[in-house]
């Protein structure tokens, strides 16, 4: 079937079955890997994009759910030079970044917990993050990366 | 030592900007045109006689181009290391349930699906061992190989250490202890599942990209089973979504079987395994059941340590030899005993197997003897961070194994720093006195200490090469043998260069661990990288220093020794300062060579096997760990409140990496202590997918507060020693000793999950083959 979408800020239409999920649509239909799947039950957060504003695992949805609707992947999350943007820089500043397998999904999932809480508390992130899973950081850098740039915002804002 | 600019200072992980993009390429996401898909069915029983097994029907499916078993590789595709027990696919018989037996390539994944459920394979099932302690009765059915000493074949190996003897000396001692402690299995869990791609070269060889620690190994294990030189057989690892100790065999294994399915069908082969088919499939860290009795004095000297265990390696060696050998030169702990004898037997079963995972040995060990420690000063009466500073091991104390330690010994700094960072004397008094209130809640704080001995040690030959070279756009270049699966060693060798050299390090670039272009280095496993690989890349560094070197005096027309450095510049007792570049260039003027190869090798060590004595480590890390827990003593629930590191890691080349490593290890330790638990019932997993096989999340893990100490080693570059596997080997005896400060309630079985904390003993539940049968036959 013909799927069409807004897919990070761009008008995609892609023909595809109708019975495979949004993770298999983006990374074995449009190319785009940088979603990972690790686990395929919604357990780990690796596939996790947006829907709509909406942090959601990419392996639980169907594919023909997409339709019309704007999805925004890590290939969308960016600064406007194509360089990476304030979460991401302080990603690796704060050394929040070791294997690097989780960390689309981290990077997402901090975007969408910001879009929503722009102050969030160490405990509301850890929260907001429970359904990304990391094996390799213990959270913290990660914690840590996402506060700071919380607080960069605000000042910006201000 | 002039102050250091690069190491120690702030630094962005090599390759990290891609990971923060979603741009970086593992093997899973590796599109060739024309690539095939592989899958590999799997045994369902855990252990059977191969009564039958024929893959033509697969052939016969739509879009199936090749089946592969044993037959198709040479000697049966029989490998492993140290011991020959494994199989590319199963021969035989199996061992295991998730044991792979044949593997098809197809167009499609589906179509590989169908492939695999069309070949005929009659298992014949025998009589399997599934309790570590049944697996040397005469009558145990055969699991391990048979041995040419006669011993029995389910007999792994025994090590053991030995000194005085602790028997007799525990009878005099005033305060003894005598207690039973036991873990279970535990799966690494690595985000990234095991994959592999293969490819035919035209020269007949085979490049395989795999996602695994060691890429010489698998090389050579590929160029054994399918009979070709070495030089045939590339093997390049690209970046590693996490390993832990995890991507061996099994990962091995995969890469056998796609090189072979690329050989056959000339055309790529990929193999990517579900999160089902890697949990059934893979190796986990090994269950230990364990004997300990301690001795001590009135005044809370330590005299003796009898350390008896068994270890379950399961179907097939893989690491255990060296994680037994590992576990019994930690088994004491790091304190210092009159006498003391630790014997460590290994076995085969059929309960999965057992393989290398981060601290190796050492975490299985020291959940056992840091409580038995606890229940020693628990006897005493004693604080049980008073204890261990009074008997903790220091410059020029003789370790149990007779090793006089000589340098870089932080333990007692370790532990006084981490006392003082979490108030462990304000909150141990208060908790021990603490009322029980109308919540049920009781809370507690415990401590844990450990040393782990860095690199191989007598495990094997230590050595590593790194090679450096200097390209035209000024750019630099370095290899190394030993894999960053996200460890940071890349970005670590990265400011050892740039700091030999002078040079800002967003001139270096480190290449992928590919066996045609770096040295073997031997495998990256132990914890060994920054030490091996991290002196290996200052050697190399240092000879290309010295041809620029050359080039600069003679621009500057002054001595070697005249030379200083301006920031990168050069300059010279009279003369203008001249750029880096400059001295490039000149450099290249004069003929000089731009490029070098370092190699280390690790001081000279020794173990005799048979006495149990001699020199196990050149050097040892230290550490301790505080954890405060509130227990619900009405559920049994522990919620950590907090957790408190400090190690001695020598000095700390990139900061920000150290501490993911320590906090990233704790993790796994606190999983370790509170609910993991591979549970394998009659040799099938019950959890095989993260819904039922927990790992902490953010929302689990407390806040830690990590430290360092930094007794520099003096043969470490720039003095560093390790991190990676100690950061969690200390984690969950200080957890489970806090919970029996918390709740008077000492969990002698991991993990400490709210059954044992509440009953003291796990519920029994009903096995079932089920989550194994079906995840292996999904399509
Ligand atoms: S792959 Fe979707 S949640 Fe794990
Ligand atoms: S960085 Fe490896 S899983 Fe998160």
């Amino acid at each position: 079937m013909l799927i069409e979408f807004t897919l990070n800020d761009q008008p995609v239409s892609v023909e595809a079955p109708a019975d495979i999920t949004l993770l298999a649509l983006l990374r074995d239909y449009l190319k785009l890997t940088g979603t990972k799947e690790a686990c395929e039950v919604g357990e780990c957060g690796a596939c996790s994009v947006m829907l709509d504003g909406e942090l959601v695992n990419s392996c639980l949805i169907a594919a023909p759910a997409a339709i019309g609707r704007r999805v925004v992947t890590i290939e969308g999350i960016h600064d406007a030079d194509g360089g990476p943007n304030d979460l991401q820089r302080n990603f690796l500043s704060h050394g929040a970044v070791q294997c690097g397998f989780c960390i689309p999904g981290m990077v997402i999932a901090g975007e969408a917990l910001l879009t929503k809480n722009a102050q969030p508390s160490r405990q509301e992130i850890r929260v907001a993050l429970a359904g990304n899973l990391c094996r390799c950081t213990g959270y913290m850098q990660i914690v840590d990366a996402i506060e700071a740039t919380a607080n960069e915002r605000i000042k910006k804002s201000n | 030592m002039a102050e250091l600019k690069y190491i120690g200072k702030p630094a962005q992980r090599v390759g990290g900007l891609e990971k923060v993009m979603g741009k970086t390429k593992y093997v899973g996401d590796y599109n060739l045109p024309g690539m095939l898909y592989a899958r590999t069915l799997r045994s369902d029983l855990p252990h059977a006689r191969i009564k039958r097994l024929d893959v033509s029907p697969a052939l016969k499916v739509p879009g199936v181009l090749a089946a592969i078993t044993s037959e198709d590789f040479h000697n049966h595709g029989q490998f492993g290391f140290p011991i020959k027990d494994m199989y590319m696919l199963a021969y035989e018989k199996v061992r295991y349930v998730g044991e792979g037996i044949a593997t098809v390539a197809a167009e499609t994944p589906a179509a590989a699906a169908a492939g695999m459920q069309a070949i005929i394979c009659e298992l014949e099932e025998l009589p399997a061992i599934f309790d570590m302690d049944e697996a040397l009765a005469p009558e145990a059915p055969q699991v391990g190989p048979l041995r040419a000493d006669g011993k029995h074949p389910n007999f792994l190996g025994h090590y053991p250490v030995y000194k005085g003897n602790p028997e007799e000396m525990l009878k005099q001692c005033d305060v003894t202890i005598d207690q039973k402690y036991e873990t279970v299995m535990q799966e690494h869990a690595y985000i990234e599942t095991e994959g592999a791609l293969g490819i035919a070269t035209t020269e007949g060889g085979v490049v395989v990209y795999v996602s695994c620690q060691s890429p010489f190994i698998p090389r050579g294990h590929i160029a054994s089973v399918l009979n070709l030189p070495e030089g045939r057989v590339r093997v390049i690892v690209p970046p590693v979504g996490g390993s832990f100790g995890g991507k061996d065999d099994l990962n091995y294994q995969a890469a056998g079987q796609v090189a072979a399915l690329a050989l056959k069908t000339k055309r790529p082969v990929r193999m990517t395994f579900s999160r089902e088919e890697s949990m059934i499939a893979s190796y986990k860290r090994g269950a230990m059941r364990m004997n300990i009795r301690l001795g001590a004095d009135k005044d809370g000297t330590l005299r003796a340590c009898q350390f008896k265990s068994t270890y379950d390696s399961g179907a097939y060696s893989s690491q255990s030899p060296f994680t037994s050998w590992r576990a019994s030169i930690h088994a004491m702990g790091a304190y210092r005993y009159d006498a003391c004898t630790v014997d460590i037997n290994t076995v085969y079963t059929n309960q999965g197997y057992a393989g290398a995972y981060r601290g190796f040995g050492n975490t299985e060990v020291c959940s056992g003897i840091e409580q038995a420690v606890d229940e020693m000063a628990d006897a005493l009466k004693m604080d049980p961070m008073d204890f261990r500073l009074k008997n903790c091991l220091k410059v020029g104390d003789v370790t149990p194994h007779s090793q006089t330690l000589t340098e870089s010994v932080g333990l007692t700094d370790c532990l006084l720093a981490v006392r003082k960072m979490s108030d462990w004397d304000r909150k141990r008094k208060n908790y021990s006195n603490q009322p029980v209130n109308g919540d049920g809640k009781r809370r507690g704080i415990g401590v844990a200490a450990l040393f782990h001995g860095t690199s191989l040690g007598a495990e094997g030959a230590d050595e590593a090469t790194g090679t450096i070279e200097l390209h035209d756009d000024n750019l630099v270049t370095l290899t190394s043998g030993l894999t960053d699966y996200g460890t940071g060693s890349r970005t670590v060798y990265t400011l050892i260069a740039a700091e030999v050299l002078g040079i800002d390090p967003s001139r270096i670039r480190v290449h992928l661990p590919d066996t045609n272009t770096a040295k073997d280095s031997g495998p990256t496993v132990a914890s060994r990288a920054t030490m091996l690989g991290g002196n290996a890349t200052k050697v190399a560094a240092l000879n290309l220093l010295q041809n620029l070197d050359w080039a600069a005096a003679d621009l500057l027309n002054c001595d070697l020794h005249q030379l200083q450095r301006v920031g990168e510049s050069y300059v010279g007792p009279s003369e203008e300062p001249v750029s880096w570049e400059t001295v490039v260039s000149h450099a290249r003027e004069m003929g000089l060579v731009l490029s070098a190869h370092g190699k280390w090798t690790a001081p000279l060590i020794q173990w005799d096997e048979e006495h149990g004595t001699g020199i196990p480590y050149f050097a040892y890390h230290f550490g301790a760990q505080v954890a405060e827990v509130e227990v619900d003593m009405n559920t049994g629930l522990t919620d950590v409140i907090g957790l408190w590191a400090v190690h001695d890691i020598g000095k700390v080349i990139f900061p920000q990496g150290a501490y993911g490593q320590l906090y990233g290890g704790i993790s796994h330790g606190f999983g370790y202590a509170l609910y993991e638990d591979v549970d394998y019932m009659d040799g099938y997993l019950q959890s095989v997918n993260f819904d039922t096989y927990l790992i902490p999340t953010s929302a689990d893990m407390p806040e830690i507060h990590g430290g360092f100490v930094e007794a520099e080693f003096s043969q470490g570059p720039f003095g560093a020693k390790n991190i990676a596997e100690p950061a969690m080997v200390p984690t969950a005896p200080a957890i489970l000793n806090a919970i029996a400060h918390a709740s008077g309630r000492r969990i002698r079985k991991l993990p400490a999950n709210l059954e044992r904390v509440m009953l003291g003993e796990a519920l029994k539940k009903k096995a079932s083959t089920v989550s194994c049968k079906v995840a292996l036959n999904i399509t």
